[in-house]
């Protein structure tokens, strides 16, 4: 069903489309933005500066971006998509040639106002694209091997570049979200077999070239791997991040030690204490209980995307709205994953608690993109 | 609008006839059919895409519970003191302590502390370099400060600190000064068996812990075994008895002192297993604070070289009695066998003569006790140099000693380069051949025990084993009673400490002058001794440095009167602590030794 089969009369008009938005996701993301800022607050030694100030300003602008967004029509978003995409293939390539350096990788756009991470954007403009391409495309073309290669080419696009700046991390990330799509659009299941066994493939290839000439990843990649499997044998080097990430789990137990009492991050053990690692700050001071209420709120605004992605019946808008959920949910995932040592420390952060601009404003303007697609969504068939 | 209509299909027939019959709309038929066409594929997709959407929702949902347990998980664990903050004992490398053969320790380790600077952290700089400087004279208050400034972040200041000047540094209150937990290697018992235990010290190091590295000694040749965590557990047990390792030392720094010697070593060891009970060279060192190798001069002079194994000297007369052995197991001679002293000997443009004439012959015992040159390197011409070779070499003489010591390897014995008929008579009696004290106490073990190579060992551990039979047993018994005549009625006889039965042979040797040739007046004097000889149980060999007794109105530089009475007084201080209980024969006699001269 496109939008010229119901009538846009029946979609919301003016400022009664706030009535509309889909509040709940909207509140849950106040909550989890909420709990960023105590905790930035927090490993800042109780104090304002030099993050929570910050991160609130911030999140206000994000904020506002989402709620105006989700005030455009969605069928002018998906105009869009092709031009975004592009857009961002075009940032990546900037970042290539003029980006600042920062952490041993070069994944900064300084704009001046702020500086602009394009690979967090890439993974919101490639979710528009592929929305875009599987929304155009017939049915019974979708598992046709000539239209795999396009979507293809769009995933791996964007994938290549962010790897070459780089960051293993969001690269695959991208590609997780990319094949995530793909699947729900309906690719056959053939291709996903083939995808997995290549890639297990590739994963040997990696740990089979290394130390040979052809070595497929940096040295600090595979370090980071063998951490990840055996964050012990580094306790003071690689492994230090994991080491003191879990000792602060621990130590916060089921009710955390309170507020602003967390010792790993407040007395400066933990490196990154106020980006990817602020969960263990979390964790720390709020325990099991603190740790699990934001598992708990990222885990209701999945549940009422989905909710809200079923029930529309625009397939543009319904794809969109699954890509931006499962982006969420494995930034999500994934740093929570690393934090706990269940997958490898890859520079992810969490998603709305985090300390960074970027994450922060691409998430709400995905968001707002998820809120057009809801408010616009078709109402009364004809 | 009609050209339209006919290009469209007009199906299902069985519908759109009838309707055409009642006169309907067939386009509308057709047009409803289409949407309900449409319908079913849309349903048939969205139950499809449900399949799969429910699949990546289990998917995700197993990573959820899987990250859900692991917080819950990581929650109910006993929270691990954190690392960084504790005292980092677990971060240690301990190092295994050694110990004595009754457990005793000889080398431990004590926590200790470096100190560094972190420049950012520092808050007064200038007020943090004047007061290090006051506690700690050798640093300079400028150069701290200029080095705090400057562009470094990170700097050692002191490698060890005592609890009290930690406290000092502490007080200072600048958080810039940090502490690096270390692990400082301990001798409790300072200079005791200093040459054995070696040293050690700080190998790679790190903000929070340093590798401690044996430097010599058995920290050196056991440091792989020390360092690792699964031996360490246990200690090193060496066949080292410290009270009698302190007694020895003690004796034998007093006679050094007493007959003005340079050096001294002394060598205690059991005949039937080669354990080394006490291995003393002097002068020592304190290994705590181990002395840098000299710059100047000879290494053989620093504290730091271990006579006992490391010293390879000519032992003199000792080595007659391995001469007579030899002959006695050959069946050239036997104990009373008449031998021509007659002096001197011309050979090869050399003399030989003996100390003090003997007459024209001596039967083979009285050429042992009373120590005859030409006695002895007339027995060795019987034998030969291929012979002789041979034997010494089966004894041990031909190469480093085998005791668990890295510094054994440096005490290769010298050999002479031909090894003819004046070699063969000079090597008789101890002279062009060179070897250490060790392989001295070697060889008279071989004789105590009756004949089997003994290899000497430090380690209590290991179960030692006997080498082949050198000797028959009947001619080591005959060797040890021409031993015992030296000490009863020979030049040894200072050695007799009433009660347990001492037999050995004395030796003297000329040092080796830096001009070529010998020196008369420095030499190098032995005694190698077996007691008691009845039941032979332990070998005690004693060399002197330059030793010489100015007590009497000539200087005596012989061993009879440096290495003998030193020994003696070895004996008599550690026979009691060995368990030996003295035996009178008839009625007993006061000895007269050092220990009861006060009375």
């Amino acid at each position: 069903m496109t939008y010229l089969e119901y009538k846009i009369r029946a979609v919301p008009k003016g400022f009664s489309k706030l009535f509309f938005l889909n509040w709940p996701i909207i509140l849950l993301l106040c909550a989890a933005g909420a709990i960023g800022i105590i905790m930035l607050t927090s490993v800042a030694g109780n104090s304002w500066h030099p993050w929570a100030s910050a991160q609130l300003k911030r999140f206000f602008v994000g904020f506002v971006l989402m709620i105006s967004i989700a005030m455009t029509p969605i069928w002018f978003w998906k105009s869009m998509s092709v031009l975004a995409y592009i857009t961002s293939l075009g940032l990546l390539v900037l970042v290539e040639f003029f980006g600042s350096t920062g952490m041993g990788a070069q994944r900064w756009l300084d704009l001046g106002f702020i500086n602009l991470q394009p690979s967090e954007m890439a993974k919101i403009t490639l979710v528009m694209v592929l929305a875009f391409y599987y929304d155009w495309l017939p049915d019974e073309r979708t598992s046709k091997p000539l239209w795999i290669i396009a979507p293809l080419a769009l995933i791996f696009l964007p994938f290549f570049l962010v790897l070459q700046q780089p960051d293993l991390g969001t690269s695959l990330l991208i590609v997780i979200g990319g094949g995530v799509m793909m699947f729900l659009a309906g690719v056959h299941w053939g291709y996903f077999g083939a995808a997995l066994s290549l890639s297990v493939a590739g994963i040997f290839a990696v740990f089979y070239s290394r130390g040979k000439d052809w070595q497929l990843l940096n040295d600090y990649q595979y370090r980071r791997i063998d951490t990840f499997l055996d964050p012990s044998s580094d306790p003071l080097g690689a492994g230090y991040h994991i080491t003191q990430s879990k000792i602060a789990l621990g130590s916060g137990g089921w009710t955390g030690r309170g507020f602003g009492q967390g010792t790993q991050s407040r007395l400066n053990f933990l490196p990154e204490k106020h980006t990817d690692f602020i969960f263990t700050t979390l964790a720390e001071e709020f325990g099991f209980i603190g740790g699990i209420s934001l598992l708990i709120v990222y885990a209701l605004i999945v549940v009422f995307a989905i909710i809200a992605a079923i029930r529309n019946k625009d397939r543009f808008s319904s794809l969109l709205i699954y890509g931006v959920t499962f982006t969420f949910f494995l930034y999500f995932a994934v740093n929570m994953a690393m934090v706990m040592g269940l997958a490898p420390v890859v520079g992810v952060p969490l998603p709305l608690v985090s300390y960074g601009g970027s994450s922060l404003l691409v998430l709400m303007v995905a968001f707002g993109l998820l809120q057009s697609a809801h408010v616009h969504k078709p109402r009364g068939v004809i | 609008m009609t050209d339209t209509m006919n290009r469209i299909a007009i199906r299902p027939l069985s519908r759109i006839l009838p309707a055409r019959l009642r006169g309907e709309d067939p386009i509308r038929i057709e047009k409803e059919n289409l949407k309900i066409r449409h319908d079913q594929m849309r349903d048939v997709e969205r139950v499809r895409s449900n399949i799969r959407l429910l699949l990546i929702i289990v998917m995700f949902a197993c990573i959820y519970i899987a990250i859900g347990a692991r917080l819950a998980m990581l929650a109910s664990s006993q929270p691990a003191e954190p690392i960084t903050q504790s005292s980092n004992s677990s971060v240690f490398t301990q190092r295994g302590d050694i110990v004595d053969r009754k457990g005793r320790i000889l080398a431990t380790n004590l926590e200790t502390y470096a100190l560094y600077v972190e420049t950012r952290h520092l808050v007064d700089p200038l007020n943090t370099a004047n007061k290090l400087a006051i506690l700690f004279d050798d640093l300079n208050a400028d150069d701290l400060y200029s080095q705090f400034t400057g562009t470094r972040k990170f700097l050692w200041i002191k490698k060890k600190l005592s609890p009290e000047q930690m406290q000092a540094v502490h007080d200072i209150g600048d958080p810039g000064l940090r502490f690096g937990p270390r692990e400082t290697r301990l001798y409790p018992n300072g200079a005791l068996a200093s040459h054995i235990l070696g040293g050690a010290s700080f190998g790679k190091e790190g903000v929070d812990s340093a590798e401690i590295v044996g430097v010599a000694g058995v920290e050196k040749t056991f440091d792989s075994q020390l360092q690792d965590p699964t031996y360490s557990k246990n200690p090193l047990k060496l066949t080292i008895d410290l009270s009698i390792q302190a007694a020895v030392e003690h004796v034998l720094e007093g006679g050094m002192r007493l007959l003005n010697a340079k050096g001294a070593a002394a060598i205690l060891m059991e005949v039937d297993t080669g354990r080394i009970i006490s291995l003393a060279s002097l002068p020592d060192f304190d290994p705590n604070h181990r002395p840098k190798l000299p710059s100047r001069g000879s290494a053989a002079e620093s504290p730091l070289f271990n006579k006992a194994i490391q010293g390879v000297y000519e032992l003199g007369s000792t080595f007659k009695i391995f001469t007579v052995a030899q002959a006695l197991e050959l069946g050239l001679v036997d104990p009373k066998t008449k031998i021509n002293t007659k002096g001197p000997i011309r050979i090869g443009g050399h003399k030989i003569n003996d100390y003090r004439s003997n007459g024209p012959e001596l039967p083979v015992w009285e050429v042992i006790t009373e120590s005859s040159n030409l006695g002895t390197a007339r027995i060795a011409k019987m034998i030969g140099p291929e012979k002789q070779r041979e034997f010494l070499s089966s004894l041990g003489f031909s190469k480093p000693t085998t005791i668990e010591m890295i510094e054994a390897n440096g005490g290769k014995p010298l050999l002479p380069k031909r090894w003819n008929e004046l070699e063969t008579m000079t090597i008789s009696y101890g002279h062009g051949l060179s070897a250490t004290p060790l392989h001295l106490a070697t060889g008279y073990a071989t004789l105590a025990n009756g004949g089997r190579l003994v290899n000497p060992t430090l380690l209590q551990e290991v179960k030692p084993v006997l080498g082949p039979r050198v000797i028959s047993k009947e001619v080591a018994e005959n060797s040890l009673a021409m031993l015992r005549g030296v000490v009863t009625g020979g030049t040894a006889s200072l050695a007799d400490v009433d009660g347990y039965f001492v037999g050995g042979k004395t030796g003297t040797a000329d040092k080796p002058s830096s001009q070529g040739g010998y020196d008369k007046e420095k030499n190098i004097t032995n005694f190698a001794s077996i007691f008691p000889i009845n039941e032979p149980k332990y070998v005690l060999v004693v060399t002197l440095d330059e030793a010489q007794d100015t007590s009497g109105p000539e200087p005596k530089r012989t061993a009879g009167w440096t290495a003998v009475p030193v020994s003696a007084e070895i004996i008599a201080r550690v026979a009691p602590l060995l368990g030996l209980r003295p035996k009178f024969d008839n009625h007993s006699t006061i000895g007269i030794t050092l220990s009861n001269w006060q009375e």
